[in-house]
């Protein structure tokens, strides 16, 4: 909404230079987020935003009235009293209102011989600087009122009604109107509509028909001013897709006692700037006159919720500037009336906050309560933070995706069993569906950053993933991993080193590391969007927590990345529910440890987990760990049939130290078990 | 050398020496010998030892002593001169060959020296997101004043998101929150999503704000309740600089039996002043919500220009930042709470607009393009 900031001034006096006025005003409710000069060189323009539940404030005199309330000034009254010819209105129009839940009043005024022509120039000038366009002098006086009082009105050509006739009734099914923008529109059966005899003549609330506008041969005039529904004319309006200056003030709820006072003040400018006259009385069908409600006021509310007690004079003062009736009852309490204009005014509370906002927020003291209960943490934080840093700690970086994504991207990394979640409504079909997986965005975030020069990158983001599974829909806390690129570059002293497989596993072992789970199985695994070669699930205790490997080369390529990437995603509600494993002291040993290392010739396809199971198996007290160290498939004295691994065992006693006899007979029961079970042979030096 | 020094354990006698000359053969014997293994030193961990076995060692001194200077020995004189000769030998010879090593090391370390220009050796760290680390100082900050943090779905129900907040199905307040819905029916959510009551929407939608999990922690928890719930929203506006239709929210409610509007005040103002600094200055400008009355918009002082107007704040010497208020008494009658004796205060806002502010980032789309040359500027 614009105010001239001097039309604003004809109707109240502003004890403050502009700055000031703004800031308090915006202080008290009425938001003014920008001023500046009117188009047209008309003044200044105050750009206001007015909050749904303040349609009184869409209007010149309504701020008015604000900053009379705010700085205690009188407010010029509007009391149009146009004059009236002999002949009754009564005769020359009839109004009647069908549907009377929909629309609560209508007055008719009925003018004859106007001569309907340009706007003088400073009606239009006043227009324009408020952004509306000048049409002509009858349209423009209704849209003069409209941003005078707030209230929208409507000027019919008489002549064009069938039998002078006018219904307010909801539409026929199948009926049609024709717009003033000159659109045909359908119409269903809740949409409210003005009707002449014959059909609808108008949207009521929203806009005009062009069959029955004002044109230069228009002589006689019916004027509307009308109270028509809230939500039936919001419903339409969104329906219609027509929002209106007329349809924004009705749809937030208009005073019903205005319609007469707008009408009048628009015949005053008719009779002035278009001649003719103004039929005798106006036609007012107003079945139930407003009732308003009386609300209680209690002084002890008021100081319950606000923290600080309020003086009578103080809230007395505040609520008849604001036109609100109040009379002091029985001890602190008021019987209050609001004014017909503030339709959001229902409750206790209502007239509590205009107390607040007239007193000034900034007068009440501030104070921090006490807290009565202590500060519950989720172990889900807990464990997040702890993922969060193992990760940046080995180099990941923490992306965040958008939800909706690409369905054509997200079939690609749909779990089988699982149906994309769509959205009714997206922005567009590129961003139609909840993603399945993080990897849909985070391998788009790797092509980003690749199309930018940046070719080493390590993502992760934990965030929620969003499927149908059995007609049932789930959303459930992921945490998704993708590299590319170097793991190490070339520095002095030290070689580049590419992320492979080994880098990625590492790091899904690191972050499930705190975690309670049982030991992690890596088995080969059958997932599509990963390369053939290097894929696995990962899994503990039987139950699988998640899918890592290398990209698959199709999609490598689809995605443009021109180099090979290494993607991951978990499962974090099997790992929150697992909980972190609160660490446990383990005695140290006071005796060395020893190593020894063992070159293995394995047959192809015995793996590193097998040999390690057949170790565990052992159960060696002594045993203390044992990990690969190399590996080779090719050279040397290596048979064809085999391939050659180094692994290291380390053996400790914490009652002795070792003899070299006792790790003897320990390397051979392991190298006995390792041949007799996977047939591995020891390789000689 | 073994051999010297076992000649040195023999007595005279044994040995068969019975002139000066044949203990002078000795003792040049026993000075070749050590001569031969001072060459062969070189380096000061070396002399170290040899200086052990040659002087250190008081065997030898009482090898001497006992077996070759006994009173009856005729050529004790001599052997006294050689020994007494062999040690001063021995001690300027360490000295010497001290200096000549000490020397060594120094020219030598001198030449190898590293170029400690050159750079150091680490992991990169990975960096955090910015709005993650916006929402734990957020978070953190209201921890601090005894508020728990608590998460909740995304995808709700219209009931959830908008009725039991007060905002009905035809309020105008809803044009501001445009709304996704998702192509599923409400049915399809689990039981605990869908709640107590079913909405007005047959769909699920993209919560449009976190207010919906203050609901679901009302309907929960009696009072007093202290949290505030971090996280995802959505909103069907079309993307620029300032829109995207996806951001973070953190929204916060308290409802105890004696918070009042000054309560309100000082917990907003404390945030402010622990966010943005201890200078910082709160303007409440009376505003409107549904779900809260009295309302307000807050505004802190410009951070740039502390308050005296500059281009960032556009010279009114603020900077919007969120909306609060009290808790509207009609939203207890949602929950099944008791709107006469409880009263308290929500307040929600918007996680990059926070980060935008105190970080000067000027392009919202920054924080979800994932470009790593942002993410790492805000590496700790
Ligand atoms: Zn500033």
């Amino acid at each position: 909404m614009n105010i001239l900031y001097e039309w604003l001034k004809e109707y109240v006096e502003v004890p403050a230079a502009l700055p000031r006025f703004i800031e308090e005003m915006t202080r008290a409710g009425v938001s003014v987020e920008g001023h500046g000069p009117a188009p047209g060189g008309g003044g200044t323009l105050l750009e206001l935003e007015i909050t749904a539940n303040r349609p009184d404030l869409s209007s010149h005199y309504g701020v008015a009235r604000e900053a009379a309330a705010l700085y205690s000034k009188p407010l010029k009254p509007i009391e149009p009293a146009p004059p009236e010819a002999a002949e009754p209105a009564s005769g020359a129009a009839q109004v009647d209102i069908a549907a009377p839940e929909l629309c609560h009043r209508y007055v008719a005024l009925v003018f004859r011989n106007l001569k309907v022509g340009p706007s003088p120039d400073w009606l239009s000038r006043r227009l324009e600087a408020c952004g509306l366009q000048s049409i002509n002098n009858v349209v423009d006086a209704t849209n003069y009122v409209l941003l005078e009082l707030g209230h929208p009105t409507h000027a019919f050509d008489l002549d064009t009604l069938a039998e002078r006739r006018i219904i307010v009734r909801t539409a026929k099914p199948g009926e049609r109107i024709i717009t003033l923008d000159g659109v045909t529109r359908e119409l269903k059966p809740h949409h409210l509509v003005i009707a002449d005899a014959r059909r609808a003549v108008a949207l009521a609330g929203i806009m005009g028909g062009a069959e029955t506008e004002i044109s230069l041969r228009t002589r006689n005039v019916l004027l509307e001013s009308a109270w028509f529904d809230p939500i039936t004319t919001r419903r339409a309006a969104k329906e219609l897709g027509l929002r209106t200056e007329a349809s924004y003030r009705f749809e937030r709820g208009m005073d019903v006692e205005a319609p007469l006072r707008a009408a009048r003040r628009c015949a005053e400018l008719f009779l002035e700037l278009a001649g003719g006259e103004l039929l005798a009385g106006a036609i007012d069908v107003y079945p139930r006159p407003w009732q308003p409600p009386v609300l209680l006021l209690r002084a002890s509310e008021i100081e319950r919720v606000l923290g600080i007690p309020l003086r009578g004079e103080v809230v007395e003062g505040i609520l008849h500037a604001l036109g609100f009736q109040g009379a002091r009852s029985a001890g602190d309490v008021w019987q209050v009336v609001a004014p017909s204009w503030r339709r959001d005014v229902t409750s206790e509370i209502d007239l509590i906050e205009e107390l607040a906002r007239l007193y000034g927020y900034d007068k009440f003291p501030s104070r921090l309560p006490p807290a009565r209960q202590p500060v519950a943490r989720p172990p889900e934080a807990e464990a997040a933070a702890v993922l969060r840093e193992r990760l940046e700690a080995q180099g990941y970086d923490e992306a965040i995706n958008f939800t909706p994504v690409n369905p054509a991207a997200a079939e690609k990394f749909l779990a089988p069993g699982d149906e994309l979640a769509r959205l009714r409504n997206p922005l567009s079909e590129e961003v139609s569906v909840l993603r399945p997986s993080g990897l849909v965005s985070l391998v788009e975030a790797l092509a980003w950053n690749i199309n930018r020069g940046q070719r080493n990158l390590r993502f992760y983001e934990i965030g929620k993933v969003y499927a149908m599974r059995g007609g049932g829909f789930r959303e459930r806390r992921v945490l998704t991993l993708a590299a590319t690129g170097l793991r190490r570059e070339k520095s002095v002293g030290e070689a580049e080193q590419p992320f492979d497989f080994l880098a990625l596993k590492g790091a899904v072992e690191a972050a499930l590391e705190p975690f309670a789970l049982p030991p992690l199985r890596f088995d080969a695994c059958d997932a599509t969007f990963l390369h053939p070669g290097e894929r696995a699930a990962v899994s503990a205790g039987g139950q699988t927590l998640g899918l890592l490997g290398q990209l698959s080369p199709a999609l490598v390529a689809a995605f443009k990345l021109r180099q090979p990437a290494y993607v991951a995603e978990l499962d974090l509600e099997a790992v929150y529910a697992a909980g972190l494993r609160p660490p446990r002291y383990q005695p140290l040993s006071r005796f060395p440890a020893v190593a020894r290392d063992f070159s293995l010739l394995l047959g192809h396809g015995i793996s590193f987990s097998a040999v390690r199971q057949v170790i565990e198996e052992l159960e060696l007290p002594e045993l203390v760990s044992m990990t690969a160290v190399d590996q080779w498939f090719r050279g040397g004295a290596l048979p064809p049939d085999r391939y050659s691994l180094l692994i290291r065992v380390v053996f400790q006693s914490p009652e002795q130290t070792l003899t070299e006899e006792q790790i003897r007979r320990l390397s051979d029961r392991l190298v006995e078990a390792l041949e007799k079970k996977l047939g591995a042979r020891l390789r000689t030096q | 050398m073994r051999d010297v020094l076992q000649k040195v354990a023999f007595k005279l006698a044994q040995l068969g020496a019975s002139s000066p000359s044949d203990v002078n053969e000795l003792f040049a014997e026993l000075r070749a010998a050590f001569d031969k293994e001072l060459g062969h030193t070189s380096d000061l961990g070396g002399l170290e030892q040899l200086r052990a076995r040659w002087r250190g060692r008081k065997g030898l001194d009482r090898n001497i002593r006992q077996n070759w200077l006994s009173p009856e020995s005729s050529v004790r004189f001599a052997v006294g001169k050689a020994y007494n000769d062999f040690k001063e030998h021995v001690e300027s010879a360490l000295a010497e060959k001290r200096i000549e090593l000490e020397a060594e090391v120094q020219k030598r370390v001198e030449a190898e020296h590293l170029d400690v220009t050159l750079p150091g050796l680490a992991q990169r760290r990975g960096a955090r997101h910015l709005i993650t680390q916006t929402m734990e100082e957020i978070c953190g900050i209201f921890e601090r004043i005894g508020f728990s943090v608590v998460e909740g779905p995304e995808v709700e129900t219209d009931y959830y998101n908008f009725e039991a907040l007060n905002i009905p199905e035809h309020h105008p307040a809803r044009d501001t929150m445009d709304t996704f819905y998702l192509d599923l029916p409400v049915s399809a959510l689990p039981a605990e999503v869908r709640g107590r009551r079913p909405g007005t929407s047959p769909f699920p939608l993209l919560r449009t704000h976190t207010s919906p999990v203050q609901i679901r922690t009302m309907e929960k928890q009696p009072p007093p309740v202290r949290v505030v719930v971090p996280g995802k929203v959505y909103r069907r506006d079309n993307p620029d600089a300032t829109h995207s239709f996806m951001f973070h929210q953190i929204e916060g409610l308290a409802v105890d039996r004696d918070i009042t509007f000054c309560e309100f005040k000082g917990t907003m103002e404390y945030f402010l002043r622990e966010f943005f600094g201890p200078k910082t200055r709160t303007r409440f400008s009376a505003s409107y919500f549904p779900f809260t009355e009295p309302s307000a918009d807050l505004a802190a002082t410009c951070s740039v220009c502390e308050g005296a107007g500059c281009r960032v704040c556009k010279q009114t010497g603020w900077i919007e930042l969120f909306g609060a208020g009290m808790v509207n008494p009609a939203v207890y009658g949602f929950v099944g709470y008791e709107p006469g004796e409880l009263s308290g205060f929500a307040f929600g806002m918007g996680v990059e607009r926070f980060a935008m502010v105190k970080y000067g980032v000027d392009d919202l789309q920054l924080f979800f393009q994932n470009d790593v040359r942002f993410l790492q500027q805000f590496r700790r």
